[in-house]
């Protein structure tokens, strides 16, 4: 089942060259969270969140996105 | 940019070995002790052995490997095993009690013995498979 939590964590990296590995060791957390949060698998914590979003310098909303159930059917 | 097909983080790689161990110490089990003679303790000894050797390797993994990181993931997933082997440990423990209370006598008391150690090997097992799969699906 698919998150309510959408990301452009994989698009914000790309576009900065920047490996999954780097990104992992400047937020402190493992490579396999990074894939894991890239593929919408994990929902990171809202430190984590925030962190991803200081690291690619933009607003936490453009980093991450909340889908509401009702609207995913959709 | 190139990321490599994933690789497994240390607490996988040390859930793989615990799952090992366990086959080990069952299939140990199950092949020496129930044709071994009373009193000889050679599961026991395994056991314990077992125990030794993996907190070891563990540690001196830990302590040589500066790539070993536990982040919050790890952590909701210790959690999510933790709570399969607590629910496990639980029902099995109160389904053993009514059954001793009903059929039980202090001659069976060997017996409820091994069923409890069954029932740790059980909720182990199950804690294990639960994280690997949580780490190969999400969290």
């Amino acid at each position: 089942m698919k998150s309510a939590i959408s990301n452009q964590v994989r698009e914000l990296r790309a576009a900065r060259a920047m490996t999954q590995q780097e990104l992992a060791d400047l937020i402190s957390v493992t490579r396999q969270t990074v894939i894991a949060i890239e593929g919408d698998k994990y929902s990171p914590s809202l430190e984590v969140a925030f962190r991803i979003a200081h690291v690619f310098n933009v607003p936490l909303e453009q980093a991450f996105q909340y889908q509401p159930p009702r609207n995913r059917a959709q | 940019m190139a990321d490599s097909p994933s690789r497994f983080t240390f607490q996988e790689k040390m859930l793989w070995a615990q799952l090992l161990g366990i086959f080990v110490v069952v299939a140990f089990y199950a092949r020496f002790l129930q044709h071994s003679q009373p009193g000889h303790h050679y599961f026991h000894a395994l056991v314990l052995a077992l125990l030794f050797l993996f907190g070891a390797v563990r540690l001196i993994v830990r302590r040589r490997s500066p790539s070993v990181v536990e982040d919050e993931r790890d952590r909701t997933i210790a959690s999510i095993g933790a709570r399969w082997s607590n629910v496990t440990l639980w029902l099995g423990l109160v389904v053993i009690l009514v059954l001793y209370w009903d059929h039980g006598d202090m001659r069976s008391a060997a017996h409820l013995i091994g069923l409890i150690f069954h029932l740790l090997v059980l909720a182990g097992l199950l804690r294990i498979v639960r994280e690997l799969i949580a780490y190969r699906t999400a969290a």
